[in-house]
């Protein structure tokens, strides 16, 4: 529910100020082997504030929204900032400020679902997949529904509201093959709440029959050979590639630490087929997987184009960090807890389309790989990356053949994405990513499939 | 902030709720956490940052089924609209016979660490510590540092009079950094550790100096050529995460529910080599951290995990234990001990004909099957007994039981990290391969 009236708080301001009132509210049914061994219903809520001066940042957050609660956090974050102020303050310029104000909720219109219709719906995947696939030693399947509901105000004029649920359906299955355990697994779902994603567990049975084909495929495959190889990566791995390998090295607070890509701005650093956007809430004519119109900080949220046509063209910004570089914020900042800060996050980030055929660019591949799912995936400063690939195949001679076991690939990104000859005419999303950077947040990767070459990790 | 809030009522008051609503077995527990935390980000002071909260958790059991309801309040009325949701959500639920609570016991108060921040000597602390890197390390850049104080009361109640009440302030110290020289750069490191004061300097806590120390001649790191067969010299930080991979793979709820842990009917007997010995102590003075009492409400006991390579315990909580009908951890599983060996970890260089000193590794989940695979960070290149260089886009790729079947030697020296404590292991081959 929306916080009321919070801008008679903004009386209480003393300095820079942005005081958020929040709440968090999720349902998980989760089965495993056929037993509901996940029945959880939780809420949480607070408020926290967020106050800037002399260059540095109080916090103070309570699950308390009472207003003498609100009153004493605020207070609170004052004197923090004030603390540390006193000790180590120093002249920087001003915030920036383009400052939201409006109200966002992708709440459904729906009857809500009661706790029963989430078990009955993992059960029916659940008995799905014992009746079809028998051999399977094991089977889970999730269904859960998360709310993150929050009320704004900043003292440079920002006044927002919004619900941005996710919804997700998860299935994994374990098979053996010569006495050895396989495991694949599926994500399904992303902005919405579950009865606008999910109207029956029947429509999800045709993609789960491809998880338990892919799976036999690759329980009876082969190792990758180590090495660097041209590779086919399919759209989920270059999301994965968007978001590890080189928006994290964009992140303005990422650059300040560090980072080499305070080197590259103006550069050239991938193929001129590259161009990369850390979209903010629509791409391309769609709703994003993890939308955002204002952030945390109260700025109206742009799309950042961090790469286009092959050159670096901007970082990712909170007020701070646009100070610092003399640019506008693009509405990074972005908090998940009431209890957290907003720090530099990435929303919806992704390479844009190519017009190759993804057909075509496998029959251009003579020895090498096509890479499809990804597990998990991490960058560094350096852009050096990694991600678990769980499913992919082998190409020989522009065919596809033996389904690859699980293996890790790797590259330095800014090296790696001078390699990229061909990008698919298509592009696909996942909502289901979870980012962690000292906070854990809902993320959007998305992307065409992509032919590189990259550092593959397998027996040799 | 009270010192000494009563959460025993509430989660009394929860338990009685749930009983009221129609739960057969009800369980509750309710934390209350402050934190008091200072920040650095890209080199300069940040942030401080205050924050309280409260959790509050009800598990209802009615003819096996279960529910649990979660929130962040803690009056009457809160109390009693979660107690009605979770017995209507177990009653919504199938039944299943492993779904249970721990037995009763009389209430134990436990009291660990100290009760308050000291803000001016964390500030003070983390002033030194920015002096001290800027001076030793000159080109070593601090991307983020934390340093916070965590005051956390947590209180359990059930419906057999199990009963527990936990109090504890620990301060928590990370550390991320980089290091760049002209237009080379290091991967980033990072590491941190759990006190219960401030009296030691920050760089001093874990293996955080250790750490900083290598990270400006990681900025000449390179790939090896081609891949060979090598040994793996795993420092402490990086095996911290391999024993949680060998925990995942083989020993916890899931694997042994689901029958995919090759040591399902293992316990007694050997599984990896005799020279690994894992402890879980959750109550060692050793450690800063301490844990008297498991999730799912039992007194924790020490306990050996994998005794000179016999394995022990696994790591089953209560749910786990029913449902495959093998012995729940004592412990909880956490705090985990590794016992040293006698050489010193420089002296196992020695003993490496070609390998690599794995200080860190990012790598994918490891497979059911217990293959893993990933990128050797911040590591170096060993070849016929001495480090040769750091190395870069290097990648690993071995499977966890035969790693840990094929140790070689443990290093004496342990570090400290407050919440384990762990040494350098020596063990291959693993596949290393390069560009």
């Amino acid at each position: 529910m929306k916080y009321a009236d919070i801008r008679r708080h903004g009386a209480l301001f003393s300095e820079y100020t942005e005081l958020r009132v929040q709440e968090y509210r999720s349902i998980t049914a989760g089965t495993l082997n056929g037993d509901v061994i996940a029945n959880n219903r939780s809420a949480s809520g607070g408020m926290s504030a967020r106050v800037y001066k002399d260059g540095l940042w109080g916090f103070a957050s309570t699950p308390e929204s009472s207003d003498a609660a609100i009153r004493a956090a605020i207070l609170q974050a004052t004197e923090n900032a004030r603390f540390l102020g006193s000790k180590a303050g120093r002249k920087t310029a001003p915030l920036p400020c383009r400052p939201g104000i409006g109200e966002r909720s992708l709440a459904t219109s729906k009857p809500r679902l009661d706790q029963k219709a989430y078990i009955d719906f993992v059960r029916t995947i659940d008995a799905y997949l014992a009746t079809q696939y028998p051999f399977m030693k094991s089977r889970m399947v999730q269904a859960s529904t998360a709310d993150y509901e929050k009320t704004l105000l900043s003292s440079d004029g920002a006044e927002s509201y919004s619900l941005i649920p996710r919804s997700l359906v998860y299935a994994s299955l374990t098979m053996e093959h010569e006495g050895e355990p396989f495991d694949l697994y599926e994500i399904f779902g992303g902005a919405g709440q579950f009865e606008d994603l999910f109207d029956r567990p029947e429509t999800l049975y045709p993609k789960l029959d491809v998880l338990a084909e892919r799976l036999q495929q690759k329980a009876k495959g082969v190792y990758a050979k180590p090495g660097e190889h041209e590779v086919i990566l399919d759209s989920d791995l270059a999301g994965i590639l968007a978001h590890e390998a080189i928006g994290h090295t964009v992140e303005a607070d990422l650059v300040l630490g560090g980072s080499v890509a305070a080197d590259y701005m103006g550069k050239t650093v991938a193929s001129p087929l590259v161009t990369l956007v850390d979209f903010a809430n629509t791409a391309l004519g769609r709703l994003c997987p993890v939308p955002l119109w204002i952030d945390d900080e109260g700025t109206d949220a742009r799309d950042a184009i961090l790469i286009q046509d092959g050159v670096l063209k901007s970082y990712m910004h909170n007020k701070e960090s646009a100070a610092h570089f003399g640019v506008e914020p693009t509405g990074n900042a972005r908090a998940y807890g009431f209890y957290d800060e907003p720090l530099i996050r990435m929303r919806n980030t992704a390479i844009l389309p190519g017009n190759s055929k993804l057909a075509d660019m496998i029959a251009s591949v003579d020895n090498g790989y096509y890479f499809l799912q990804s597990s998990n995936g991490q960058a560094d400063s350096t852009s050096e990356f990694m991600f678990g690939v769980v499913m992919g195949y082998e190409i020989k001679n522009g065919k596809l053949g033996a389904a690859v076991r699980d293996c890790t690939i790797s590259g330095v990104a800014f090296s790696m994405l001078q390699t990229i000859s061909m990008i698919s005419d298509d592009m696909s999303w996942t909502g289901a990513g979870m980012c962690g950077k000292k906070q854990s947040i809902p993320v959007g990767m998305g992307g065409p499939a992509i032919k590189c070459r990259i550092n593959v990790g397998g027996r040799a | 902030m009270n010192d000494q809030f009563d959460g025993m009522t509430i989660v009394r008051k929860a338990v009685e709720a749930l009983r009221a609503a129609g739960a057969d077995k009800a369980q509750a527990g309710f934390s209350r956490g402050s934190q008091n935390e200072m920040n650095i980000d890209a080199g300069k002071l940040s942030l401080y940052r205050s924050t309280v909260n409260v959790s509050l958790s009800l598990k209802a059991l009615v003819d096996g089924r279960k529910g649990v309801s979660s929130l962040n309040k803690y009056d009457d009325d809160s109390i009693r609209q979660a107690a009605a949701e979770a017995v209507d959500m177990a009653r919504s639920s199938e039944p299943d016979p492993a779904n249970d609570i721990s037995p009763g016991r009389p209430l134990e108060c436990f009291d660990n660490g100290i009760t308050k921040a000291d803000s001016d000597t964390m500030y003070t602390r983390l002033q030194d510590f920015l002096a001290y890197s800027k001076e030793q390390y000159p080109i070593t850049q601090l991307e983020q540092c934390i340093l916070d104080f965590g005051r956390g009361e947590s209180f359990f109640a059930n419906s057999n009079g199990a009963e527990f009440e936990d109090r504890g302030g620990l301060y928590n110290f990370s550390a991320m950094f980089t290091s760049k020289d002209g237009g080379n750069a290091s991967s980033f490191n990072y590491s941190g550790a759990v006190q219960k004061n401030l009296d030691k300097a920050l760089q001093d806590w874990g293996s955080i100096d250790l750490l900083m120390s290598q990270s400006a001649e990681q900025t000449l790191a390179s790939s090896i050529d081609g891949s060979f067969e090598g040994d793996l010299l795993i420092a402490p930080d990086c095996l911290g995460d391999f024993v949680g991979m060998l925990d995942g793979v083989y020993t916890s709820d899931y694997p042994l529910i689901t029958g995919t842990s090759p040591w399902v009917d293992a316990l007694g007997k050997p599984v990896v080599s005799p020279l690994l010995t894992i402890r879980s102590q959750p109550n060692s003075d050793q450690l800063a951290v301490q844990q008297p009492y498991t999730g799912d409400g039992f007194r924790t006991e020490d306990c050996l995990l994998i005794e000179q390579g016999i394995l022990r315990n696994f790591t089953l909580g209560l749910y786990g234990a029913n449902k495959s009908g093998k012995p729940r951890c004592p412990s909880g599983g956490g705090n985990i001990v590794i016992d040293g060996g006698s050489s010193g970890w420089q002296d196992l260089v020695s003993d490496v004909k070609r390998g690599l000193l794995l200080v860190r590794f990012s790598g994918g989940r490891p497979s059911d099957n217990g293959d893993f695979s990933g990128v050797a960070k911040n590591s170096y290149l060993i070849e016929n007994g001495k480090i040769v260089r750091p190395v870069g886009e290097t990648m690993i790729a071995g499977n966890l039981a035969q790693l840990f079947s094929n140790i070689k030697a443990v290093s004496k020296e342990r570090i400290n990290y407050g919440s384990a404590i762990l040494p350098w292991l020596l063990a291959g081959p693993v596949d290393i391969s390069g560009k």
